[in-house]
This record gives C-alpha cells, structure tokens and sequence, in this order.
C-alpha cells in the first residue's frame, strides 16, 4: 500500500515535470508550424504515432524499457550529487559482454540469458568503478573523466565487433552474426496453448523480452536500496551534504564508488537489453548520445526510482512519435531534441515555478481590476 | 610505412605545423572554458557552443560570399550561445551544468535541424558553396626553412588562437574585468559584499567563452575541413574541458595541456597508416586525458 500510495503521489503531485512536459510540446509544436508545410498533419502524426499501429506501441514499450534502465542508472548518481555522463560507455560494454556471453557460451537458453545479463551488469559495475575510484581517490572531476570513459568504451567496442567478431568472409558491414536462439531474450509472454493463435499474431508484430519484468524488479531493487538500506542512505546523505556526512562519520569515499559502479551495472544491463533483446546482434553505433537521454529521464522522475518507468514512458512516446513523424511529413526527427533541452533547462530552472505563479497571479489581479 | 617511418616523422616541421593546426580548435574552446572556470562557472557547453560556430561560419560564408561577415557572425553565434546559458544559469537558476548539457543537446540537433533544412542534407554541407578562411603567409619568416613551416601558412583563426592566449593573460591580470573576474571565482560572497555584481561578471565571462569556443568550432568548418559535418566536433569542447583541470585553470597549464592533446591527435594521424586498428590510436588522446588527470591530482595531493 506505502509503494502504491507513493506512486499515486509521484503522478498527481508533480506539477512541475508535467509543466516541463507540456512546455517542452508547446515549444516544440511552434518550431514545427513554422517549418511544416502542414502543421496539423504533422502535429497529427507526433502526438499519435506511438499508440497507432501495434508494431509502433511495440517499440514505444522496448525504447521505454531501455530508458528506464538508463533513467535508473543516472538517477542513482544524482542522487549523490555526482555528475556522472558515463552511462553511454558502460551500456557499449555491457552490451559486448552480453553478445559474447550469447554468441559463444554452449548452454541452453535458461542458463545462456542470465548469464549473459550478469555478465552485462559486471562490465557495466567494472567500467563504472573507474570514475568512481578517480573521483573519490583523486577528486579527478567525475564529468570530464566519464566523458573520456565513454569514448574509449565505445573505440574498444568498434575494434571487438569490426576485427574480432565480424565473419571474416562474405560481411558487408561491419556487425557480429545474429545471436542463435538461446541467447535472445525470450518473448514476454509464455506460450499459452488457448491463447496461442493471439500470442503468434502479436509476436509477429512486436518482439517485447521478458526485459520487461527484469526492468520492473530492478526499478523496485534500486528503489529498496536507495531508501532503506545503510548504503542507500549513505548515498543520499553524501549528496546532500558531503561535509556534513563525513563528519557524522558517513564513509563519502565508499559510497561515491558504490553508487557510480552500481550505476555501471544498470547501465550495462541496458546494453545487454539493446544487444538480447532489440538488436539481437551487435552492430556499431547503438548508442549515440543515449547517455543523455538517461539524463532526461532521471530529471524528470526527478531522480525518484519509482517515478522512473513513468517518466521513460512520456519521453520515450516523444521520441517514437518523432520517428513516426519524421517518416509520415516533411519535418525531421530533430526537433525532439529541441523538446530534450527545454525538458531539461525547465525542470531544472529553480526559478520556472515561482514565476509561473507570479504571471498567474498578475492575471487574476488584472482580472480583479477589470471586475 | 613502417614503424621507424612514423616515428621519425613525429621530427620534422611538417608533423610540428600539423600539431599546432590540430591543437587550434582545442585552444580556442579551452581559453574559453578557463575564463568561464575562471569566473567560477564551469561551461559545460564548449561543445555545443562550438558545434554552433562551426554551422553560422559555413552557412552565412555560402549565403553572403563575404569572409568578415561570416567572422562576425560567428562571433554573434558565439555571444548568443553565451547569452542563452547565462538566461538559463543565472537568471533562471538553473544547475551550470545540467543547463550545459541542455545546450548541447540543443545545438546539437538544431544544427542538424537546420542542416536539413537549408541543404536536405542530414550528413553535411557539401552542396553549399562555403568559403575558408585564408592562409597567412608571413612574409620573410616563410622562406627560412625550418621555422617557415612550423610558423607560417596557417590560416587566420590559428594566430587568432595564439594571440587569444595572450590577450586572455592580460585580460585576466591587468584589467579591472579581469580582477573581477578572478575575485568572482574565488569567493562569490565576499566579491559581491564590495560592490561587484556578481551576476553580471559571470555573464561576462560566460560570453567570452561561448565566442572562443564558437571561434574553434569554425577554425574547424572553414580552416581545417571546407564543410559543416553533423557532430564534427566530435567531442572536443569536452576536452578542452578537460584541458583547462589538466592545465589546473592557468593559462600556460591550458595552453600546454591543449597542444598535449593536439600532439596525441596527430600521432594518431600518424600511425594510421600502421598496420592497427585506427580506434586503438584514437583512444590515445582520451587515455592521455585520463592518465594526466590522475597525475595532476597525485601531484596537487602531494604538495
């Protein structure tokens, strides 16, 4: 009841993240008039092109799950007030572990899967202890030192997939083979026998893992770890306070590593979903500025883990419908990064709230005086 | 070519001259960054900002066929960029780094926003008929052998990179803005309880560094290459970041560690030709990054 009670108050009671969103839309719909030939069209298409054909919702649920998992991991190092960027490089390695681990490890699809999942979130735990060792041992500043992480991640997961995974004969683009069956995520719903017809009918249009409830326990997890337990605790409390926590005898070091390695492994857990579940094999590129979108996700859930997947869902409807947009009118995908970045500046612009009320306030004084 | 091949060529004029022309646009961005560091507001945004220069430069050079105009609309772009971070930082009190990221999520898809729409182009700018800024030659230096090529035929924006450095110095240590500037940084607080508005130093310096980085961002599109590329910076705002907590936020530590980077860069130039992954050689300058962090702060734990 406590969690359903939270969740009820994470939608109803956050004005400010559904005034960004709207906001955002708003601004991003006054671009799009401009330069469409046929704004109302393209609107159209934006607005309802996740939800209008079965494949689409499909997509919408499998970006929402990434993003979830992306959210989680930069909203935990926020919450310790560390700006770490390094989600974009801990997913290409996790990603690589996981295609490897499905690739070659000869066992069955019960076994291949978790282990491919473990072996995604231990590459993502190792990478994301680096930064967090630098930062907390050095004080080397957390932002440059991801950002330099993320290309040497991506650099290295180029060179494993180009020279060592690439079939040497008859490839005509750089990419690993397809995984075999046992290592795919298995489709989310079991094979009902009654059901059966249905079943085949959406699996054809759609390919949503069992991603889905790995995603939803760990939403759950992170939300357990951060608020009750000791390590949890630490995390918030360095970020409230660095100072105040040492001195009350916290152990800042400790908690700074811990929270972005933990980070790392969500992170690479999100790379294992890209390469099990979405691509099913591991191709270059599969990760441009994803990082970023994590960013956007954790700030509107305003670095609750709960408010999380709802968040992932909203930003991840923006950018299906942006893709569908880009498809169906004359307007590109672009703009929905416009809608990122007034996403962002809006949330955390301290000021927006108070003088939202103000303009409001002076017109219902306005109204007073004509009355 | 051989091992001993590449390694000999890292010793002559011509590799010297290709250090200094890659090390232009991290030296523009990274003054930048160091004023704003300076003031006491790291700019996250030197990317975007840069990325912003580089796409005003190619599109007003195509559209007036005039290399001033483009210049200063560059310098515009430049002070824009400032301008909208300062709105967002110090007016609307957002977080300095969270609204630096804001801004290069926004440039970085506007530009391609706009891209798109000028040329029907995604990739790049090829169909657009830009203009480069023109080499220097100094007369006299040019002829004598060795220092003609590492001084001279660079074009405009690489001395304006070097006197920058300079002109930073003095603006920093001789000037009452300067003094501002650097007493803004070191304690808010106190600055503000003489008289100094903080707010409007810091936009100040915000500004400056928007205009350096644009600068770099378009030594880029009209100096190095002829064309505006999708994300062309690839990554170099950020590291002139890290080049100024390299440099430990002074100007000589900036500078030396900004051509550090450049020399990392053209050695993996350099070894392209070897028989290795050229991803291999293009961690290098993230790895040297990487590595002069951790010794720089074991130095700075020392002392």
């Amino acid at each position: 009841m406590n969690i359903l009670r939270s969740v009820r108050k994470i939608i109803f009671s956050n004005k400010k993240t559904i005034f960004a969103l709207l906001f955002s839309l708003i601004a991003g719909f006054i671009v799009i008039s401009f330069v469409s030939e046929t704004p109302v069209q393209t609107f159209l298409s934006f607005i309802t092109g996740p939800i209008s054909r079965v494949n689409r919702i499909g997509d919408w649920i499998e970006e929402a799950i990434t993003l979830t998992l992306l959210g989680l991991a930069v909203a935990i190092v926020f919450k310790g007030e560390q700006f770490s960027l390094g989600a974009e490089g801990q997913l290409n390695l996790g990603a690589l572990a996981a295609g490897i681990v499905a690739l070659y490890l000869p066992a069955p699809t019960f076994l291949r899967v978790p282990i491919a999942l473990l072996a995604s979130m231990l590459a993502g735990f190792l990478f994301g202890l680096i930064p967090g060792i630098l930062k907390a041992k050095m004080n080397a500043n957390e932002i440059v030192s991801t950002l330099m992480l993320n290309t040497i991640a991506i650099k290295f997961y180029e060179i494993i997939v180009t020279y060592s995974l690439t079939p040497k004969k008859g490839a005509t683009f750089a990419a690993s083979l397809p995984f075999p069956k046992e290592g795919i995520l298995p489709f989310f719903l079991p094979n009902i026998p009654f059901l059966q017809n249905g079943i085949t009918v959406l699996k054809n249009q759609t390919s949503i893992s069992i991603a889905l409830y790995i995603t939803i326990i760990i939403v759950f997890l992170v939300y357990f770890f951060m608020s009750r337990t000791t390590h949890g605790y630490e995390i918030r409390m360095s970020g409230l306070n660095k100072d105040f926590a040492s001195y009350g005898g916290l152990n800042v070091e400790r908690s700074i590593i811990l929270s972005m390695a933990i980070s790392g492994a969500i992170a690479g857990l999100a790379g294992g979903h890209i390469s099990m579940a979405i691509h099913e094999r591991l191709l270059l590129g599969i990760s441009v500025g994803i990082g970023f979108e994590g960013v956007v996700v954790a700030l509107l859930a305003r670095n609750n883990p709960l408010a999380v997947p709802f968040a992932a869902l909203a930003y991840s409807y923006i950018r299906i419908g942006a893709d569908v947009m880009e498809r169906s009118s004359d307007v590109s995908r672009e703009i929905v990064v416009l809608i990122q970045g007034i996403i962002i500046l809006s949330i955390t612009a301290e000021r927006s709230m108070p003088l939202l009320k103000d303009v409001l306030l002076n017109i219902k004084r306005k109204k007073k005086e004509v009355l | 070519m051989g091992f001993d091949a590449a390694i000999t060529s890292i010793f002559t004029p011509i590799f010297i001259a290709s250090v200094i022309r890659i090390s232009t646009p991290i030296i523009l961005p990274a003054m930048g960054g160091l004023i704003a560091e300076s003031s006491g507001t790291p700019n996250i945004a030197l990317e975007g900002s840069m990325l912003v220069g580089a796409f005003t430069g190619v599109i007003v050079s195509a559209f007036t066929q005039n290399i001033y105009i483009s210049f200063i609309s560059v310098i515009l772009a430049g002070t824009f960029i400032g301008l909208f971070l300062s709105f967002c930082h110090l007016w609307l009190k957002s977080s300095a780094i969270l609204s630096g990221i804001a801004v290069n999520i926004i440039c970085s898809g506007l530009t391609v926003f706009f891209l798109y729409m000028f040329t029907g182009d995604k990739g790049n700018s090829y169909k657009l008929n830009s203009l480069n800024f023109p080499a220097i030659n100094i007369p006299l230096i040019k002829d004598i052998p060795f220092l003609g090529t590492v001084l001279s035929g660079y074009n405009l924006l690489t001395y304006v990179a070097f006197i920058s450095v300079i002109l930073i110095y003095i603006l920093l240590y001789k000037t009452k803005l300067g003094r501002y500037i650097l007493a803004v940084g070191e304690n808010k607080e106190a600055a503000n309880s003489v008289g100094i508005k903080v707010e409007n130093i810091k936009l100040i310096a915000l500004c400056l560094s928007s205009v350096l980085a644009a600068l770099g961002g378009a030594n880029m599109s009209m100096g190095y290459l002829s064309l505006f590329q999708r994300d062309m910076t690839a990554g170099r705002g950020f590291i002139a970041l890290a080049a100024v907590h390299l440099g430990r936020k002074n100007i000589v530590g900036t500078l030396l560690a900004s051509i550090l980077f450049g020399f990392s860069d053209a050695i993996s130039n350099q070894f392209a030709t070897l028989n290795i992954a050229p991803q291999w050689v293009q961690m290098f300058p993230y790895i040297m990054t990487i590595i002069a962090l951790v010794l720089s702060n074991m130095l700075k734990k020392k002392s």
